[in-house]
């Protein structure tokens, strides 16, 4: 199964957008929305989003495992795109 | 013509040339744009028919009416046909430019079941994994180079193909995705079904599900590209994987006949060599066909000094499956190309990498008489890579007399697109097209072999400087002199022109890239001579060329190894 990792940081209003999205992923897909506490944790290079993820933007929504298959910024506004990464299986 | 229009109810602009003043250079253009030099020369909307015979061969067809009922008639700008790389770099192109693109990509699964996504051969079975396990490979040489220059560590380094294999895919997975975002980002319609003409403008789309849609369009891009080509002996289908298979081979393929002499053979063989397996390649006459003679015998050379064994002049009869398993045992059996001998052996795992056919016969080519060739499947194309029907045109590995090569197929799309919808008259230029060969030593090369050139313009009237030499990196990790060998082929009538450039070394390929760059500038001997090499280098060896090969005089390097 898929899973997704998201985070968000206003002014960005991507919910609309993903919640959207959601109904085009597949069975047992996990989706997990979290939050990257606060800028100066962001702005450290060595947390865990940077290092482990890959995560170098906010908002970023990625399929957790893989590297390169992500959205960032404002593509995660595009529904269009959202419902391509949603439909990668 | 005229009255045939007129008897179609249709107005025609008429053009005159010998009534107006630049007659004479309309017809200059009309000849560069449309490959014509008659009159008259008909276009209907924006189509270009050709000249009398041809447009009443269309009236005949039916097509010509086609094409005058169209405007908005038809869903779309362009089809495209395949979404490989000439494919993709049509339809982006296009979409750029404003136009309504469609792009259809279907992978027929291979025999062994194999499929993959949106990109083509390129992205997903050649030459991204290739490079991929190359490197692989090439990194598996320098940790042995490694301990020379001092590195100490005390594990056995072996190789794990699952690890390799699950890294590549991922990045292709990634690729993939790419190329839907992009497609998405311009408005490029994606659609993943097999695409077949029905009739003019129209083509049957069917989705893995079996289900059937219809899409017309004014003009379309035949861009299918190749599918590995079997042995047609018993157990080939069944038992063999083919390059389709092997990127994405679950499991390590262990003892592997290859069988082929081609640059996939060659540079599947030498990855699977360097990870440490056994190795046998059946070669039914020669290396690389169409390449530089002597250039391939030293690739071969290189590889069985390195570990790989070769089989001259045979050819597989039979394949059978001893063992089912991840990987299994086969046997093949083997007969000599000049006489009875045969040879029987088991393997584990038996790649084929004979050639590639062209994906042109079942996509309806024949409903609107578009022309193959029969025999190779190739589709033959004018100089703006034109079919014979005037709206279709294709792009890619399938057209016949063209290189097959990814940044071939995407220069030409790009520029086949800027012709129908932007105003260009910019062809694409086949001429010195550099490419690599991937083999453990790699091969770079641009320009003629020596063979052509001498068909071309006689032995005499050449000159061809060499000169072997040893990579500084090779000399502490002990590797070979007297291996790497670098060539130009001069043309003593042209200022001594380089008219072919050939390289057998390390990183061949970025070496080779910037010389054929110097080609499309016009690249002689002096140029060469006058330029200053970077030391250093193995590319500088370019600039201190001297040694003729009419000279006879030896090119062997001094100093051990």
């Amino acid at each position: 199964s898929a899973s997704g990792s998201e985070e968000f940081n206003r002014p960005w209003n991507t919910e609309p957008v993903v919640r959207e999205g959601l109904k085009h992923v597949s069975e047992g897909c996990v989706f997990i929305y979290c939050q990257v506490t606060d800028k100066p944790y962001w702005k450290d290079p060595n947390n865990d989003f940077r290092k482990n993820l890959k995560v170098t933007a906010v908002p970023t929504l990625l399929k957790y495992g893989t590297v390169g298959i992500f959205l960032c910024w404002n593509e995660c506004l595009q529904a269009n795109l959202v419902e391509i990464l949603f439909s990668e299986d | 013509v005229k009255e045939l229009f007129s008897s179609l109810g249709t107005e025609c602009y008429v053009l005159e040339l010998d009534q107006v003043d630049d007659g004479a250079k309309i017809q200059e253009v009309l000849l560069e744009i449309t490959n014509q030099k008659t009159v008259p020369n008909i276009f209907v909307n924006k189509v270009h028919v050709g000249g009398c015979d041809q447009t009443f061969q269309a009236y005949q067809s039916g097509l010509l009416q086609k094409l005058l009922h169209e405007d908005s008639a038809y869903d779309y700008d362009l089809i495209v046909i395949g979404g490989g790389s000439g494919g993709l770099s049509c339809a982006k192109e296009a979409a750029i430019l404003g136009k309504k693109v469609m792009v259809l990509d279907f992978v027929v699964p291979s025999p062994q079941g194999t499929c993959w996504g949106l990109g083509g051969t390129c992205v997903n079975v050649g030459c991204i994994p290739k490079k991929l396990m190359h490197q692989a490979a090439l990194l598996g040489q320098a940790l042995h180079d490694s301990r020379k220059f001092g590195w100490e560590y005390n594990q056995q380094v072996k190789h794990n193909w699952e690890t390799m294999t699950k890294a590549i895919q991922n990045h292709i997975r990634s690729l993939n995705f790419g190329y839907g975002l992009s497609l998405r980002e311009k408005a490029v319609a994606y659609v993943n079904s097999y695409g077949e003409f029905v009739e003019h403008h129209k083509i049957k789309a069917t989705n893995k599900n079996g289900q059937e849609t219809y899409y017309t369009a004014a003009q379309f891009v035949i861009a299918t590209g190749e599918r590995p080509r079997y042995l047609g002996i018993q157990g080939d289908k069944e038992y063999c994987i083919t390059s389709d298979d092997l990127f994405s081979l679950p499991y390590c393929p262990g003892k592997t006949l290859v069988v082929g002499a081609s640059y996939v053979a060659l540079e599947c063989a030498g990855f699977l060599a360097g990870f440490g397996l056994d190795v046998t390649v059946m070669v039914r006459s020669i290396l690389l066909r169409g390449f530089d003679q002597e250039m391939a015998e030293k690739v071969g050379s290189y590889m069985e000094q390195h570990g790989v064994r070769f089989l001259w002049k045979f050819i597989p009869v039979m394949v059978q499956q001893l063992e089912k398993g991840s990987p299994g045992k086969l046997k093949v059996l083997a007969k000599s190309t000049e006489g009875t001998e045969t040879i029987e052996e088991v393997y584990n795992t038996v790649l084929l990498a004979i050639g590639r056919d062209s994906c042109t016969r079942k996509i309806g080519l024949e409903k609107i008489g578009v022309k193959i060739n029969e025999k190779s499947g190739k589709i033959p194309v004018n100089d703006v890579e034109q079919t014979n029907v005037p709206y279709v045109y294709a792009v890619g590995d399938i057209l016949e007399g063209k290189p097959e090569l990814t940044p071939v197929a995407v220069q030409s799309g790009k520029l086949l697109a800027r012709r129908l919808f932007g105003a260009s008259l910019e062809k694409c230029d086949y001429i010195n097209v550099p490419t690599t060969v991937f083999t453990p030593l790699e091969y770079g090369c641009c320009g003629l072999s020596e063979e052509k050139a001498i068909e071309i313009y006689k032995k005499e009237n050449l000159e061809i400087y060499h000169t072997l030499f040893w990579p500084l990196e090779w000399t502490v990790a002990g590797r070979e002199n007297n291996t790497c060998y670098a060539k130009i082929i001069c043309n003593k009538f042209d200022h001594d022109r380089v008219i072919g450039f050939h390289i057998l070394g390390p990183n061949a390929g970025e070496v080779t890239q910037g010389f054929a760059a110097a080609m499309k500038c016009g690249l002689t001997k002096q140029l060469l001579d006058d330029t200053i090499g970077i030391h250093p280098t193995c590319g500088e060896v370019f600039t201190t060329l001297e040694i003729t090969k009419s000279s006879g005089l030896d090119i062997t390097q001094k100093g051990c190894g």
